[in-house]
């Protein structure tokens, strides 16, 4: 699945250990998450969404179009 | 480009030393019972060709080093398991599932092969052993192939 997650972090300059930390996961699931090696669950993918004041339609996208 | 250290990056450094003490922990449980039940052998049996019956060991060791091998292998890892995130949740599992395979797969293998002539009799710590160490070995892979 892709996702902006890389960019959003760029954007507020935060490493990934940073954004591990504000959303209590380790760096290695947020590296996973950004090269696409790891789709976060639903409840991660919301603490995500929070952080970055996103919908997760707005930072993920499985490819498929409405 | 710099980054800006946050109250994120402090809470990474904390769960990384939580994994550390955790590590550390779980060798010097491993390095106690490898040197309780070396040290202290009294028979000449050995685990490994399953020669059971010469085996032997202090009562009071043998006790204490099954506490040691329910902390190390049931406690720890439970404990582990409410620590870790859902991506090394997902590394775990599919570790348990490689030595869950390879155990219902490698004894019956092994019985067959035995009956076969090809290999000595199947024993209790050999069947522990495949699981134990393919869990080790699908771990790295579990990692590498995600």
């Amino acid at each position: 699945m892709k996702n902006r997650l890389k960019v959003l972090r760029a954007e507020r300059d935060w490493s990934q250990a940073e954004l591990a930390g504000r959303l209590d996961v380790s760096r290695q699931a947020v590296n996973a998450i950004e090269t696409g090696k790891h789709d976060p669950s639903l409840p991660l993918a919301f603490r995500i969404a929070r952080l970055f004041e996103m919908r997760i339609e707005d930072i993920f996208d499985d490819g498929e179009s409405v | 480009m710099t980054q800006t250290p946050g109250p994120g990056e402090a809470r990474t450094r904390q769960r990384q030393r939580r994994q550390m003490i955790y590590v550390g922990v779980a060798a010097l449980i491993g390095g106690a019972i490898g040197f309780l039940t070396g040290f202290f052998d009294r028979g000449d049996g050995s685990l490994f060709t399953g020669d059971w019956e010469a085996l032997s060991l202090d009562p009071a060791i043998a006790v204490v080093v099954s506490i040691a091998i329910v902390a190390g292998l049931l406690a720890l890892p439970l404990y582990g398991f409410t620590q870790v995130d859902e991506l090394k949740r997902e590394y775990n599992l599919i570790a348990f599932t490689g030595g869950c395979l390879a155990t219902i797969t490698g004894f019956p293998v092994w019985a067959v092969l035995y009956a076969g002539g090809f290999v000595p009799a199947p024993h209790a710590f050999g069947v522990f052993a495949i699981a134990f160490v393919s869990m080790m070995v699908s771990y790295p892979i579990a990692r590498i192939v995600r």
